[in-house]
């Protein structure tokens, strides 16, 4: 009954899913970020109530005179403050109720996570008697009805002496202490929640507790577009224990349950809430996976690092706990950042995005880590370079110092750092610059990494691509833009000294460049030739540079390459595809090292061609193919190299 | 999805969600009572008179007592069931027997009843019997009119010097 109920939801879930990632796009699907998206509203219904304590007044008269001078006397300030208290409230309660329907009909709830699963339990029933108490502190006849009918409630249990209903009996019965009481209790039960928040999160494998700034923003908008709009406000006047109100306006998000306790009576609803929390209590064990009774391992190639994953523990879960940084974004099967080679073992798929992997790709050994949990110990392919610990990842802004058009298609930009600020690379690792949603475009380092007055980056623009669109008619210099680097695993290999054949197609030059540069600059007297394929001459957009360095260094050759000379009766040089070049040019290339930059396309054509030729596989490296990133998947704009 | 479809889903996610936090945090209105009716809440903590009265032991009865439980006067502990009714307009509106709360059977017994009543004027009669035997020996009657949504409390205090018995607070 439990797994159809799952199967249900998953297939109900997945949709509504796949229509959250074609609007907001995987990156910033909020089903996605449920955890984050209650931080942010934790911390708004903390704000907002600190705000609202510095007012507040704690006394029986003076509770509702208190609240309503706040809410109409500053109502563009205490007002909106109050209207952002109860709503964000409110959405923690969807939130939280879809976060758990979430985790269940993806039985994330059993083995090792039924500790987040029970502390989340606790979490839920603090955020339900905290909003309660908050309607308390207004006094309102909301406030009375919620105050006598909570106690009415808890009065069926035979615990208290004497009713607590008693203390609402009449008017005289609520003395100024009461107050002092549940302003206590207010302040007290968030920071109880707080500490349970840590501890439910303490087991999470690189919980996000940051919503992306987009969705915090869109979020924050409409909380307060719906407390402008639709303030929240007191009821029917201060509260008067000599008399019932007849009609209520309950916050049915807390409430819900209250006309049960005199439809049917408090010991029915008694029976409901507490079968309710057996069965929530009860979930881990009644989901739990009988097959999944041991950890396994899981072992990464070529890099030699070896981790476990605990039972029912998905494979990127395993390795974020211990430290292994493999590539994710969404973590639930949408994005495909974290589709990755299987070389041995087997896995459960778990639950993901259709489309996002096929069954052709299952068969080639893929699969999604965020959703796999391995169902033998596993061999997975992994690329870590010890030496990228030296190239820390950050995140920066900088300036736009320059921008230079060389030819119709393609920018090159100049980045300045901050006053002070350094950033260590490798050549051929990139960037990613950060847009205002969260989404990200990546582009090569173009300057070796001694050069570090400026960043350079070379912009093909792309039709209809937002970024290079925004780059060649709306960005000016001094611009500010964010980005996060260096990453890659792709860059030169200086252990070796075979010869280099660099292949660069259109802006695949940059990496290059960058290598080229830094090589020149450590003295290196490798052999080293640069293929560099364009459509046309003027494609060639910095020829002048690797000319020169024909020039001046005898260990180094460049040899242009068109594709579409067309009425180009002056040039003399190659023609053709790049690769097919290179292919007449050395029948055997047994010997060398190829560094491949520029589309999916070209590289994807060019490295079975080489392979055949006696390239050996570890002598051939190509962005596209060792970025442990799905870029290969993207579309053009999102990454250039 | 183009760019601007994007934004635009977006911001009809937003508004959804906007409209549906904005409309059950009042609505739809819950009826707690009808309009034309008034509330009696009866409630009270009472202890009830005792089983058994005080004696003096006899020497006998002393004798058969460790000597650190030799005390004189001997006062069982068990107190009687407390019986409520309520009357109104003749009718009986509510019967209630409360024993004595406690593992000696000697705390007081508590209650609290909500009764809602239509509005108008009615004759109420409580009584209270707290011993073992005979008839109820706490009555009160009175007509009292109680407008639409307005809470009548009826209590009992047995220590009031001069009336002890039932307040009916309106």
């Amino acid at each position: 009954m439990i797994r159809l109920l799952q199967r249900v939801g998953q297939g109900l879930l997945l949709r509504v899913e796949k229509g959250f990632n074609a609007v907001f796009g995987a990156e910033l699907n909020p089903m996605y970020q449920l955890g984050a998206i209650l931080f942010f509203l934790f911390w708004v219904v903390l704000g907002s109530g600190f705000y609202l304590y510095a007012f507040y007044r704690t006394g029986v008269s003076e509770a509702f005179s208190s609240v309503e001078k706040i809410t109409h006397e500053q109502w563009y300030l205490g007002g909106i403050m109050r209207s952002l208290h109860r709503y964000a409230s409110d959405g923690m309660v969807i939130v939280v109720l879809v976060h758990m329907v979430r985790n269940f009909v993806k039985n994330r709830l059993s083995g090792f996570r039924a500790f987040s699963w029970f502390t989340g339990i606790v979490l839920l029933l603090l955020l339900f008697i905290s909003g309660i108490n908050g309607y308390w502190l207004v006094w309102d006849k909301l406030a009375q009805f919620v105050a006598v009918a909570t106690t009415e409630f808890l009065d069926w249990l035979p615990v208290f002496v004497s009713p607590l209903v008693r203390n609402f009996l009449t008017t005289d019965s609520v003395n100024d202490r009461f107050f002092s009481l549940l302003s206590f209790m207010h302040l007290g039960i968030p920071l109880a929640m707080l500490i349970f928040v840590m501890v439910h999160t303490q087991r999470v494998s690189g919980a996000k507790t940051q919503p992306s700034r987009p969705l915090a923003i869109g979020w924050g908008l409409t909380l307060l577009v719906l407390a402008i709009v639709k303030p929240a406000l007191s009821q029917g006047g201060q509260a008067d224990l000599s008399t019932a109100a007849s009609q209520i306006k309950l916050d049915w998000f807390f409430m819900a349950i209250y006309p049960l306790i005199y439809a049917w009576s408090p010991g029915q609803l008694w029976a409901l809430v507490g079968g309710f929390l057996a069965v929530l209590l009860f979930l881990p064990l009644l989901t739990r996976n009988r097959r999944m009774k041991e950890g396994f391992q899981i072992a990464t190639a070529p890099s030699m690092r070896t981790f476990s994953a605990k039972p029912g523990e998905t494979v990127l879960e395993a390795a974020l706990r211990q430290d292994i940084r493999l590539p994710h974004v969404c973590r639930d099967g949408a994005c495909g950042t974290c589709k990755g080679t299987i070389l041995h073992g087997t896995v459960d798929y778990g639950v993901y995005q259709e489309g996002t992997l096929s069954e052709q790709e299952k068969q080639a050994g893929k699969a999604l880590f965020c959703c796999a949990t391995p169902l033998s110990d596993l061999e997975i392919e992994y690329y870590e370079n010890e030496t990228l610990k030296q190239v820390p990842v950050k995140l920066m802004q900088c300036r736009v110092h320059k921008m230079e058009r060389v030819t119709p298609e393609v920018m090159v930009l100049y980045l300045k750092l901050p006053q002070g600020s350094k950033l260590q690379f490798f050549a051929g690792q990139y960037l990613d610059i950060l847009l205002e949603d969260g989404a990200r475009r990546s582009f090569s380092f173009a300057n070796a990494p001694n050069d570090y007055e400026f960043i350079q980056l070379h912009i093909r623009l792309i039709p209809g691509g937002r970024f290079t669109t925004h780059v060649f008619t709306q960005m000016k210099e001094g611009d500010e833009l964010s980005f996060e680097g260096p990453l890659g695993t792709f860059f030169l290999n200086e252990a070796s000294d075979k010869p280099i054949i660099f292949v660069a197609g259109a802006t695949g030059f940059a990496p290059v460049k960058s290598m080229l540069d830094h090589a020149f600059f450590i003295g290196s007297k490798r052999r080293m030739l640069l293929y560099w394929g364009v459509r046309m001459r003027r494609d060639l957009y910095m020829a002048d540079l690797p000319e020169r360095w024909e020039r001046e260094h005898d260990n180094f050759t460049f040899v242009p390459v068109l594709s579409e000379p067309g009425s180009d009766a002056n040039w003399q040089g190659r023609t053709g595809l790049v690769h097919e070049a290179i292919l007449q040019d050395f029948p055997d290339l047994s010997g060398f090292q190829i560094y491949s930059c520029g589309s999916l396309q070209m590289v994807q054509a060019a490295r079975p061609a080489f392979l055949a030729q006696g390239l050996p596989e570890n002598a051939c490296f190509s962005d596209a193919f060792l970025l442990t990133t799905p870029k290969i998947v993207q579309p053009a704009e999102e990454v250039q190299t | 999805m183009s760019q601007p479809l994007k934004y635009m889903g977006q911001g009809l996610a937003y508004a959804l969600f906007a409209v549906v936090l904005g409309y059950f945090s009042t609505s739809p209105e819950y009826t707690h009572m009808p309009a034309d009716y008034a509330l009696v809440k009866l409630s009270f903590n009472h202890a009830a008179q005792r089983k058994k009265p005080c004696h003096e032991r006899t020497d006998a009865e002393m004798a058969k007592l460790a000597r650190n439980m030799q005390i004189r006067k001997d006062c069982p502990r068990e107190r009687s069931d407390v019986v409520v009714e309520l009357e109104l307009d003749g009718k009986q509106l509510y019967h209630v027997v409360l024993p004595p709360p406690g593992l000696s059977h000697d705390g007081a017994a508590s209650i609290y009843r909500r009764l809602p009543v239509p509005a108008g004027t009615h004759r109420f009669v409580a009584r209270l019997k707290d011993k073992l035997e005979g008839d109820f020996n706490f009555v009160r009657e009175e007509n009292i009119t109680l407008g639409a949504g307005k809470v009548m409390v009826i209590d009992f205090k047995a220590d009031v010097p001069g009336a002890p018995g039932f307040i009916f607070k309106n």
